[in-house]
C-alpha cells in the first residue's frame, strides 16, 4: 500500500513522527507479545482441563469469557492459545524472512538465478493463497510442522521482491564499484554496503508477515489441517465455537478471535510504521 | 419397458403412499457418502441402504432375516452358500430382479477395489431366475455379514453414473441429491417390503451445527447430537439415548519389552502390562458405572467385552468390578508389593506403573483416562494418563496402554481384534496377543457351518471354560463403557424398536427406516 | 481493437505455457509427500470391516501402489487427453467433481467480488474525500481492523448475530433443507448467499478502500482537482465525478489482480456456511489424501488468478494508456 501522497497532506496541526509512531507500536507489541508468552506458562494446573460442574457459562466473575461445553475456561483456554499461534507465527514469519532473504539475494548472483528466483515466485503467486497453503500443509501431513513449513513457503514473495530489488540497486550502485575497485572482497561489501540497508527492510518484512503467518495459521487449524487439535490454538477454539454459536454461546467465539485480532492489527500497525520508517522502497507492492 | 401387468399394480401402488397421513421427514443426522450411493463400491454398511434392497438383513435384536432371499444354506464344506430369492422383487425402474443380477452385483463388488470386502468369494453363479450361488475361497462364515450389507444393483444398466444415479429394488427411490448439501428420497413403489408413512424424506447434510439449528426452527425431525448437548431438547422433541456397542476400553500390550518393534520402528510390549496378574486386577478394580457417570454424563453402559448384548457376545467371559479388595489379592498373590511404602506397588524392582495414551481431541477418552487412573491408583497401580496425537499412538500402542474403541455389527471384528495373525496389523491387534487355543476357537468360528453354529465359537474364545480372550481368561483387555448414542426426535415421530447401535453415531438409526411411523394428526 | 491486447494475450499465454507443467510438477511433487496413507484415509471408520487383502485390493485398483513416477507419467498421459483422473473421495472423475462444485463456488466469488468492489470504492471514495475528519478515520479504522481479522471469525460473529441472534438470516447452506431445487424460491438462495457473500466480500476490502482512498487523494491534489475546486465545486463532487472516474480504473486492477484471494477465502467461508463448493470439496480432498482430486483443483485455481491477472493488467491498461506502451 503506497502511502507515497502521505507527506503531501501533512498538516502542522497534527505532526507525524513515523520514529515515534514505529517506537510506540513496537513498545505496545512487544509487550502485548511478552504478556502472552509469559502468561500462558503462568496459568494455573487445570486451568485448562474440563469441568463438568461448569459447562457453558457466560462470562461472569469466576469465568470472566465464560466457558465452554466442556467446561474449560475460555479466558484460560485463548491465553494458551495465542500464545501457541504466537509461537507458531513467529517460527514461519522467521522461516519465510529466510527464504525471502536466501531467494532475494541468489536473485542477483546472476541472469539463470534471476530467471529461476523468478520463475518461482510466478508459481507462488499463481496459486491462491490458502489454496498452496493446503497442498503445503497436506504434503507435510498437517500438524505444527505442517503450518510452520507452509506459511514459510508460501509468505516470501514479496518480501523477496524488495530485497532483490535493493541489492540489485546497492550492487549497481557507483561506491560498491569503487569499493571494489579498490580490492575490497565481496563478504566487505555485503557487510559494510549491503547489510544495513537490507536489515531495516528485513525487519519490516519480517513484522509484516507476522500477522498473516497467524491468521493464515488459525484458518489451516480451522479446517482441521494446522495444529492438532489437542493442543488449545484459535483455530481449534473457533472450529469448536461454531457448533456452540447455534445454542447462543456467542461467548465461546468471542474472546479467541478477538485475542487473534489483536495481536495480528498491533504486528500490522507496527509493520506499516517500520515500512514507512525504511523508506518508499519497501511500501510498493 | 413395464409389463402391463405389473403396470397396473404400480399404478394402484403410486396411489397409495399419497394418501391421508402420509407427510415429509427430515433427518440431520449426517452420514453422507461423498462417493455416491453405489453398494459395489461400499454404500450401504450400516443403516438402511435406501435405494437397494440387500439378501439379509438383521432384525432388531440383530437376527439374520431374509429380505430379497427366501431361503439360504450353506454346503457342508462350508465353501458354498445357496439362496433362493423371492421372485416378485422389482428395481425402482420396473425391471424384475433375478439371480444373474446378484451375482453381477457380487462378481463386480469383488473386483471393484471399492469399501465392501468381497476377497473371500471366489465366484458367484446365477442357477435360475431365482437361485443363487456364492462360492468362497475357504469357509468364512463372516462373509453373511456381506450378505446383509451388499445391495443388489441391476446387471443391464449398472455403470459408471449408478452411485450418482442409483437404481435399486429397495423401499426409496432418489429424488434428488444435492452434493454436500442434502438427499430427499421417495417411496419406492416397486418395492415389495409394505407401505412407507412419509411422501418423501429428506436428509440434511451440511454441519452437525446447521442439524441442531434446523431441530430448533423445528423443521428436522430427527436430529443426532452430541451427548453433551443432548439434555436440552428444544420443544417438540423428546431425548432418545439409543444404545450401542460403541466401546471404549483399555488395550493392553500383552507381552514383555523384549526389544522388538515393527516394521516401521515401533516398540513392542510392555512388562508390567504383561504380566496377566496386573491386567485381571486392573479389570478387577475398575468402577465401570462410576466410569459412565463420569465421561458420558450417565448417558452409557459399563462395558464388559466388545460386542456386549450382540449374539457372539460370552457374558460368561465377564468379571465383577468395582471390587478394589479382589484386585490388591490378586496383585499380592502375583508379587505386586507397596514395598517403599508410597503406595504404588512394585514387583522385582520394576514399578507397576505404564502411561495410558488417548487422543487428546477427544474428552470423553480423555475423561476415562483420567477416571480409570484415579480408580487404578486405589490399588497401587500408576497409570498416567496421557494426551496424545492419532499418529503418535500409531507409533506408541504396542508398547503402551491406549484406550481404544469399536462396536461392529459383525463378528469378524472379534477376529481382527485377538487372532495371532493379526498383531501389529493396523489397529486390529495392538497389543501382539497370542494364544492358539483361543485362535482356534475363532478359526472354528470362521469355518462354522451356519451362522448359528459359529456363535458358540465366538463365545468360546472369549472364554471356553480353562482359557479365552475375556477378562475371566487372558484378560487382553479392560474393556469400560458402551456409549449411548444421542438423538433429539420429533414428538410425533416413532422410529419403532431400535437395533443396539454399532460404533458410529447417526445415519445407523435408519436402519428400520421404512417402518417408522408418524403418531400426530 | 488495439494492438497492444493480442500482443499481451499471448505474452501471457507464453508465461501460462510454461507455468503449467512446472505447476503440475510441482504440485505432484508436493502431493505425493505427503504422509498419509491414502488407503487407510480411503477406509477411515470402517477398519473393521476391510481386511487388509481388500486393502491391497483397494490400493490396486486406485492405482495406490505404484511409485510416484510411474503415477505421474500416466496423469500426465491421460491430462493431455483432457482427463484430470478420478478422484477416490468422490468415485467419480476430477473433471465432473469440479464441474459439479465450481458453480456454487462461482456464485459466492462473484458476488463477493462484485459487492466488495462497490463498498470498497464507495467507502475508498468517502475516506478521501473526508480526508483527516471523521468519516476518514472511522472507514480507515474499519479497514485495518478487518484485514487483521480472521474471515471466518468474522463469519462465525455474522452467524451469532444475524442468524441465532435476531434470526434474519440461515446460518448455513445454499438453500432450506427439505425443498427439492426445484422448489427453492430465488429469493430464498438470495437470502442464503447473503452472509457468506458478506463475509467473503469484507475480508478482501482494506486494501481497495485504501487505495482508492490513495489515488483520490492524489487526483483531489492535482492540478485538475485544484482548478475545478476554485470554480466551487464541493468535494463530494469532485469524489465521485471525476475522481471517481480517476480512482476506478486503478481499483479494478487491483481488485481483479487480488480475484485469486477471494477463492482462497472461498474455503474458509464455505467451511462455516456448509456451503457445497469447490472448498469443500478441497479440503475433503486434502483429508482424503486424493491426490488426483487436489491436482485438479490445484491446477482450476492457477487458471483462475491466471484469469484475474490479465484481466487487471487489460484494466490497468484501459484505464492508463501509457501502460500499453510498455506491453
Amino acid at each position: 500500500m503506497s502511502d507515497a501522497a502521505e507527506p503531501i497532506r501533512a498538516r502542522p496541526a497534527r505532526p507525524r513522527h513515523p520514529q515515534r509512531r514505529a517506537m510506540r507500536h513496537g513498545m505496545i507489541a512487544l509487550a502485548l507479545l511478552g504478556a502472552v508468552l509469559a502468561g500462558a506458562p503462568l496459568l494455573p494446573e487445570g486451568a485448562l482441563s474440563v469441568d463438568a460442574a461448569a459447562r457453558a457459562l457466560a462470562p461472569r466473575p469466576a469465568h470472566p469469557l465464560g466457558t465452554d461445553l466442556l467446561g474449560r475456561d475460555i479466558a484460560a483456554r485463548t491465553l494458551a492459545a495465542l500464545a501457541q499461534s504466537v509461537q507458531v507465527g513467529l517460527l514461519a514469519a522467521g522461516a519465510s524472512t529466510l527464504v525471502a532473504l536466501v531467494l532475494g539475494l541468489a536473485a542477483t548472483l546472476g541472469r539463470a538465478a534471476d530467471h529461476l528466483v523468478g520463475g518461482l515466485t510466478e508459481l507462488a503467486l499463481g496459486l491462491p493463497h490458502f489454496v498452496l497453503l493446503i497442498m503445503i500443509a497436506f504434503a507435510m501431513g498437517g500438524g505444527t510442522a505442517g503450518v510452520i513449513v507452509a506459511v514459510a513457503l508460501t509468505h516470501w514473495p514479496r518480501l523477496s521482491r524488495v530485497l532483490r530489488h535493493e541489492a540489485q540497486v546497492i550492487a549497481a550502485s557507483d561506491y560498491v564499484a569503487i569499493s571494489r575497485a579498490l580490492g575490497r572482497s565481496r563478504l566487505w561489501v555485503a557487510r559494510h554496503h549491503l547489510a544495513p540497508h537490507l536489515v531495516p527492510q528485513i525487519v519490516a518484512g519480517f513484522v509484516v508477515i507476522f500477522p498473516h503467518a497467524i491468521l493464515h495459521e488459525a484458518g489451516l487449524s480451522f479446517i482441521g489441517l494446522g495444529i492438532e487439535p489437542h493442543l488449545p490454538s484459535i483455530g481449534v477454539m473457533l472450529a469448536e465455537s461454531l457448533r456452540e454459536i447455534m445454542a447462543g454461546h456467542w461467548w465461546v467465539a468471542a474472546a479467541p478471535g478477538l485475542g487473534l485480532m489483536l495481536v495480528a492489527l498491533i504486528f500490522e500497525r507496527l509493520g506499516e510504521a517500520l515500512r514507512r520508517l525504511s523508506g518508499p522502497a519497501g511500501g510498493t507492492t | 419397458m413395464l409389463r402391463p401387468l405389473s403396470t397396473a399394480a404400480i399404478a394402484l401402488s403410486l396411489m397409495l403412499p399419497a394418501g391421508a397421513g402420509a407427510r415429509p421427514l427430515v433427518l440431520a443426522i449426517g452420514g453422507e457418502p461423498d462417493g455416491g450411493f453405489d453398494p459395489i463400491m461400499g454404500w450401504g454398511h450400516y443403516g438402511s441402504p435406501l435405494f437397494y434392497s440387500t439378501l439379509l438383513r438383521r432384525d432388531a435384536a440383530l437376527d439374520l432375516v431374509g429380505d430379497l432371499a427366501t431361503d439360504w444354506t450353506l454346503s457342508e464344506d462350508g465353501l458354498v452358500w445357496r439362496v433362493t430369492l423371492r421372485g416378485d422383487a422389482l428395481f425402482s425402474d420396473g425391471t424384475p430382479l433375478t439371480a444373474a443380477d446378484v451375482a453381477f452385483t457380487y462378481n463386480t463388488a469383488r473386483e471393484a477395489g471399492g469399501l465392501a470386502d468381497l476377497t473371500v468369494l471366489a465366484e458367484a453363479r446365477a442357477l435360475d431366475a431365482t437361485t443363487v450361488e456364492l462360492e468362497l475361497t475357504e469357509p468364512r462364515i463372516t462373509f453373511v455379514s456381506r450378505l446383509a450389507t451388499l445391495g443388489i444393483v441391476p446387471a443391464a444398466t449398472y455403470g459408471d453414473d449408478h452411485a450418482r444415479h442409483p437404481v435399486g429394488s429397495g423401499p426409496f427411490r432418489m429424488v434428488e441429491w444435492r452434493e454436500g448439501e442434502q438427499l430427499v428420497v421417495e417411496p419406492n413403489p416397486y418395492w415389495h417390503g409394505g407401505e412407507i408413512a412419509f411422501e418423501r424424506v429428506s436428509f440434511v447434510f451440511g454441519s452437525e451445527e446447521a442439524g441442531q439449528a434446523l431441530a430448533r426452527t423445528g423443521i428436522a425431525d430427527l436430529v443426532a447430537v452430541p451427548p453433551a448437548m443432548a439434555d436440552a431438547a428444544p420443544r417438540g422433541m423428546k431425548v432418545l439415548h439409543v444404545e450401542s456397542v460403541d466401546n471404549r476400553g483399555l488395550a493392553f500390550p500383552m507381552v514383555p519389552r523384549a526389544g522388538g518393534t515393527t516394521g516401521a520402528g515401533a516398540p513392542i510390549g510392555n512388562d508390567v502390562t504383561a504380566d496377566r496378574a496386573v491386567r485381571l486386577a486392573i479389570n478387577q478394580a475398575l468402577d465401570r458405572e462410576a466410569l459412565v457417570a463420569l465421561a458420558l454424563n450417565g448417558h452409557g453402559r459399563p462395558a464388559t467385552g466388545p460386542a456386549d448384548g450382540l449374539p457372539w457376545d460370552n457374558p460368561g467371559a465377564a468379571i465383577p468390578g468395582n471390587d478394589p479388595a479382589a484386585a490388591m489379592a490378586t496383585l499380592e498373590a502375583a508379587g505386586w508389593r507397596d514395598g517403599d511404602g508410597d503406595g504404588l506397588r512394585e514387583k522385582d524392582g520394576l514399578p507397576a506403573a505404564f502411561r495410558v495414551l488417548y487422543p487428546a481431541g477427544d474428552s470423553t477418552r480423555q475423561a476415562l483416562a483420567l477416571g480409570a487412573a484415579d480408580q487404578l491408583r486405589g490399588i497401587g497401580i500408576d497409570a498416567r494418563p496421557t494426551g496424545a496425537s492419532w499418529d503418535e499412538i500409531g507409533a506408541l500402542m504396542h508398547s503402551e496402554v491406549v484406550v481404544l474403541g469399536w462396536g461392529a455389527h459383525d463378528p469378524s471384528e472379534i477376529l481382527y481384534l485377538h487372532h495371532g495373525a493379526y498383531a501389529g496389523v493396523d489397529y486390529y491387534n495392538t497389543g501382539h496377543y497370542r494364544n492358539p487355543v483361543v485362535d482356534a476357537h475363532l478359526e472354528a468360528a470362521e469355518a462354522a457351518i451356519g451362522f448359528e453354529p459359529s456363535l458358540a465359537h465366538w463365545q468360546a474364545a472369549a472364554w471356553d471354560g480353562e482359557t479365552g480372550f475375556g477378562p475371566r481368561g487372558d484378560a487382553t483387555w479392560a474393556w469400560m463403557v458402551n456409549l449411548d448414542h444421542s438423538y433429539w426426535v420429533s414428538d410425533c415421530l416413532d422410529p419403532g424398536p431400535l437395533q443396539v447401535h454399532p460404533h458410529g453415531h447417526g445415519f445407523p438409526i435408519t436402519h428400520d427406516l421404512p417402518s417408522w411411523r408418524w403418531t400426530c394428526e | 481493437m488495439n494492438a497492444w491486447l493480442p500482443a499481451l494475450v499471448a505474452g501471457r499465454l507464453l508465461r501460462l505455457a510454461w507455468l503449467l507443467p512446472l505447476a503440475a510438477t510441482g504440485l505432484f511433487v508436493l502431493i505425493s509427500m505427503a504422509p498419509i496413507d491414502p488407503v487407510q484415509a480411503y477406509v477411515g471408520g470402517r477398519t473393521s470391516q476391510i481386511g487388509p487383502e481388500q486393502r491391497e485390493a483397494i490400493a490396486a485398483a486406485w492405482g495406490l501402489d505404484r511409485p510416484a513416477p510411474e503415477r505421474f507419467a500416466s496423469w500426465l498421459g491421460r491430462l493431455v487427453q483432457g482427463d484430470l483422473g478420478r478422484s477416490i473421495t468422490f468415485n467419480a472423475p476430477v473433471l465432473q467433481v469440479i464441474a459439479a462444485r465450481l458453480p456454487a463456488s462461482l456464485a459466492l466469488v462473484g458476488s463477493a467480488f462484485a459487492l466488495s468492489f462497490v463498498l470498497g470504492t464507495l467507502l475508498g471514495l468517502v475516506a478521501g474525500a473526508t480526508r483527516g475528519r471523521w468519516p476518514d478515520r472511522v472507514i480507515r479504522t474499519i479497514a485495518v481492523v478487518l484485514a487483521a481479522s480472521p474471515g471466518f471469525w468474522i463469519a462465525i460473529l455474522l452467524v451469532a448475530l444475524f442468524a441465532v441472534g435476531l434470526g434474519w438470516l440461515p446460518a448455513c447452506c445454499a438453500a432450506p433443507p427439505g425443498r427439492l431445487d426445484s422448489e427453492v424460491a430465488l429469493a430464498d438462495r438470495w437470502r442464503h448467499m447473503v452472509l457468506p457473500v458478506v463475509t467473503l466480500s469484507v475480508v478482501g476490502l482494506a486494501p481497495l478502500v485504501l487505495h482508492t482512498r490513495q489515488s483520490l487523494i492524489a487526483f483531489l491534489d492535482g492540478p485538475a482537482a485544484r482548478h475545478l475546486a476554485a470554480h466551487g465545486a464541493r468535494p463530494l463532487h469532485l469524489a465521485f465525478g471525476p475522481g471517481l472516474r480517476h480512482a476506478a480504473g486503478v481499483a479494478l486492477t487491483l481488485h481483479l489482480a487480488g480475484a485469486g484471494e477471494l477463492f482462497g477465502g472461498s474455503v474458509l467461508a464455505e467451511a462455516v456456511f456448509a456451503w457445497p463448493g469447490l472448498g469443500q470439496a478441497t479440503v475433503r480432498a486434502a483429508t482424503g489424501a486424493d491426490a488426483p482430486l487436489l491436482m485438479g483443483i490445484g491446477l482450476a485455481t492457477l487458471l483462475f488468478v491466471f484469469a484475474g491477472n490479465l484481466l487487471a493488467d487489460i484494466a490497468a491498461r484501459l484505464a492508463d494508456p501509457r501502460l500499453r506502451r510498455a506491453a
